[in-house]
């Protein structure tokens, strides 16, 4: 029964994008296009199986995982004890508060001209990059997750008996977990485009690259397969790990109307 | 205003969590005439609220029918006003704009139908709150603004789902008096749900009592109007009808 | 309001400790004027910087001090050169806004009101959100070159997507029961859309458009950068392959102060405006 409506649910899903399909095959029948304008769906495939075989896409994909997973890993690492620390008090989180502001309006893609200049074209502007896009953005948020929770909830669990560790663990943390969590989703959808941003400028693997030299060489099948490989993962991405993420703390909780 | 006649109504649902067919209103019948003050009232779960909607025409009922002045309910109209709990009053409209939101839809032009508001924000008691928005109102005042926008509609019956239950026991006390005022002076046709038999009383000439679904008696409220909280309190005839039907209530 | 004499004359407090005095008096200063508030934490950090500069722990062409950014800033002016790119800039950003919204609103009007327009589109719109505006460059340069269409392209996608998701979000969030007031109060479909369903989505549809700017705002820095011949983003790649770290910093600091700006005079006051009057919140 539940299999059945799981499945139910996964075609109707997937019947618009297969009616999606099957238009831009009459579509680029129908008009002639130029394949060196509009790939027709055979030759995106043939661009797949190519790139599969010959694992140049296994690389890309590696390359900018690999990027995003470190550089989000640093940030949240660093971000969340110091969001913490800096909500604590209500004056230094009033004072830090228009800084951190200013900072995520800045985070990512602002930043690759002087990232590449610090670092060099490659892995560690890259890195760099992603870490500050969804550091300050992390950071402010678990700032405001700590400094907007009641203050009844922490004399309550004050006169309860919770030392400085407990409040922490028991109060802090759990009460600005769904900041935190809304942070890193809204960093890393920053992150991922400065990610195809700062791989079509500033290295030489990855998966704005290959869409990128694609470019040079008017593949557009290639460009097509990677738009639509990057369309996949960050699905996946959004999908799997974000949303259940946040639904597992915001929606549960009650505490956030869900988005 | 109008009579409302209910013949044979049902309610009939599936429940696919319990898989079964569940009936929430059972072979109802009810006739409220004219000028008439009708209360249903009732445990939670009673189907008091299930017969309002399909009196309002929010959902389809199962089986029976419902006419207005003779007429056959088709979907909500404005032949029929509704005061809801939650007030739904529009928060993006002020007071004035909510009151006249039903003679817009009319098509009246802005001077009258802003008269035919302020009208009826004044029979409220609410004229020095007509521009302010309905957030910065208390729940009383929203209640009222519910009630004024309502009639001001000029509906053939008017149906109130449980208006006074999420205000403090104060206010709620004051505008029933107001209410049973505003009845007395304009005579619409209420048919009012509640789960308060003292409000149900207080407020009405005939109670219903409602049972999983079904009506379990009618009873006749005879008491003398205007009522007032004070004098009532301590009436006899009041506590003894109040204490019929809290027994009828309370053996459902 | 106070008055001007309360931030110049402390009440007695002040005996205490001039320490104290001062902190009391820099409450009583933001109180009146909150704009000190949000500017203040920059004094410390810009004179943070300016130490580091002046120590010479980095070279100073990697690391210019606040006086070098600020003497390009002006020769920038007077050369004309800045003011010319924030316009185009902030003309790119408007036009693809305007455009974003224009087809967003109407677009999560439909989805969100009618479940046979859910089922047909609302898988398409997750696979074009995730695919993300930046990707689409590529393509838009072979399909339209380099120049205003690729950007503009480029900005109305990526505002479009929030404005759909947080119309359709907005449109859901309409009470039942205000729908059916309207309904009982005579209300047609015409009229149940524009007086019930548009405003009661409109604070969702300004927190839409407020991420839509957030994103609009990176993808046309990233498109100056790479495919453009002005604005802001052409200004920091261009100083970029120059070397001349000073534009770049003075280029950050432009971006970040113009959409300090946008948000907190622009966007968040109507979001106030609205969600706050009305008693409806978007968080």
């Amino acid at each position: 029964m539940r299999a059945l409506s799981l499945i139910f649910g996964a075609a109707s899903f997937a019947a618009p994008l297969l009616g999606l399909l099957v238009l831009w095959v009459v579509v680029v029948h129908a008009f002639d296009v130029n394949p060196r304008v509009f790939p027709g769906p055979g030759a995106v495939g043939h661009a797949a199986l190519e790139s599969l075989r010959d694992g140049t896409l296994a690389a890309h994909v590696g390359a900018s995982l690999a990027r995003v997973a470190l550089g989000t890993a640093l940030a949240v690492l660093v971000a969340v004890p110091l969001g913490v620390a800096m909500g604590v008090s209500q004056a230094v989180s009033d004072f830090l508060t228009p800084l951190f502001r200013f900072f995520s309006v800045l985070a990512g893609i602002a930043w690759i001209p002087i990232a590449t200049l610090w670092f060099g074209y490659g892995f560690g502007a890259i890195v760099f990059v992603i870490f500050n896009a969804v550091f300050f953005i992390v950071a402010y948020n678990t700032l405001l997750g700590v400094s907007t929770i009641p203050k009844s909830l922490r004399h309550a669990a004050a006169s309860l008996g919770a030392g400085r560790w407990a409040t922490l663990t028991e109060v802090l943390l759990p009460g600005a977990l769904p900041n935190i969590v809304t942070g890193i989703r809204t960093g890393l959808g920053f992150a991922w485009r400065g990610l195809i941003a700062a791989e079509m400028i500033a290295t030489n693997v990855g998966l704005g690259y290959m869409l990128f030299v694609a470019r040079d060489f008017y593949r557009t099948e290639v460009i097509v397969f990677g738009m639509i490989v990057i369309g996949l993962l960050w699905l996946l991405i959004d999908r799997l790990f974000l949303a259940p993420l946040e639904r597992a703390t915001i929606e549960r909780w009650g505490l956030v109307r869900a988005a | 205003m109008k009579s409302l006649a209910i013949r044979n109504l049902s309610k009939t649902y599936f429940d696919a969590y319990a898989a079964a067919h569940v009936t929430a209103v059972r072979d109802v019948s009810l006739e409220v005439k004219e000028g008439e003050f009708v209360a249903i009232v009732g445990p939670s779960g009673c189907g008091k609220t299930t017969i309002l909607n399909m009196i309002a025409g929010f959902i389809p009922p199962s089986a029976g029918e419902i006419l207005v002045d003779g007429r056959a309910v088709k979907g909500p109209g404005p032949d029929r006003g509704v005061v809801f709990q939650s007030h739904a009053l529009f928060p993006w409209k002020t007071v004035l704009e909510n009151v006249a939101f039903g003679p817009k839809m009319r098509g009246l032009p802005r001077p009258e139908r802003e008269a035919i508001a302020r009208e009826y924000i004044a029979l409220a008691g609410l004229s020095h709150a007509a521009d302010r928005y309905p957030n910065e109102l208390s729940g009383g005042m929203q209640q009222r603004v519910g009630v004024a926008r309502a009639l001001a509609n000029h509906p053939d019956v008017l149906l109130m789902d449980e208006p006074f239950a999420s205000v403090d026991a104060q206010t709620r006390m004051t505008l029933q008096e107001e209410l049973t005022r505003i009845w007395q002076e304009r005579r619409p046709t209420i048919l009012f749900i509640t789960h308060d038999v003292g409000e149900a009383v207080f407020l009405a000439d005939r109670v219903v009592v409602l049972s999983k679904g079904r009506v379990l008696k009618e009873i006749d409220i005879d008491l003398p109007r205007p009522r007032r909280w004070d004098a009532l309190i301590e009436d006899d005839r009041f506590k003894t009808l109040s204490g019929q039907v809290l027994q009828l209530v309370r053996s459902a | 309001m106070r008055e001007a004499a309360d931030i110049a004359s402390p009440p007695a407090a002040s005996a205490a400790s001039p320490l104290l005095a001062a902190w009391s008096w820099y409450v009583r200063l933001t109180a009146r004027w909150p704009a000190v508030r949000s500017l203040v934490p920059f004094v410390p950090v810009v004179a943070l910087w300016w130490i580091v500069a002046e120590a010479g722990v980095f070279p100073r062409a990697f690391f210019p001090s606040p006086p070098d950014v600020s003497r390009t800033f002006v020769s920038l002016i007077e050369k004309g050169i800045l003011p010319e790119y924030l316009e185009d800039s902030v003309v790119r950003l408007l036009v693809g806004t305007a455009a974003g919204m224009a087809i967003g609103i109407p677009l999560g009007l439909l989805v969100g009101l009618s479940s046979r327009a859910y089922k047909a589109l609302w898988p398409i719109v997750l696979f074009f959100q995730a695919i993300g505006d930046i990707a689409w460059l590529p393509i838009l340069l072979i399909w339209f070159g380099f120049g205003l269409t690729t950007m503009t392209f480029v900005i109305v996608y990526t505002v479009m997507f929030p404005v759909i998701f947080n119309t359709v979000l907005g449109v859901r969030s309409v009470p039942t029961d205000l729908r059916r007031a309207a309904l009982s109060l005579g209300a047609g479909r015409f009229a149940l859309l524009t007086e019930v369903m548009l405003p009661g989505a409109l604070p969702n549809i300004m927190t839409g458009l407020r991420n839509g700017l957030g994103y609009g705002w990176r993808a046309l820095i990233a498109a100056e950068m790479i495919v453009g011949t002005s604005g802001i983003g052409f200004l920091m790649f261009d100083a970029r392959r120059a070397g001349s770290v000073v534009e770049i910093v003075l280029g950050m600091i432009v971006l970040g102060i113009l959409w300090y700006i946008v948000d907190s005079w622009i966007l968040a006051p109507i979001e106030r405006a609205t969600g706050q009057r009305w008693g409806l919140t978007t968080r």
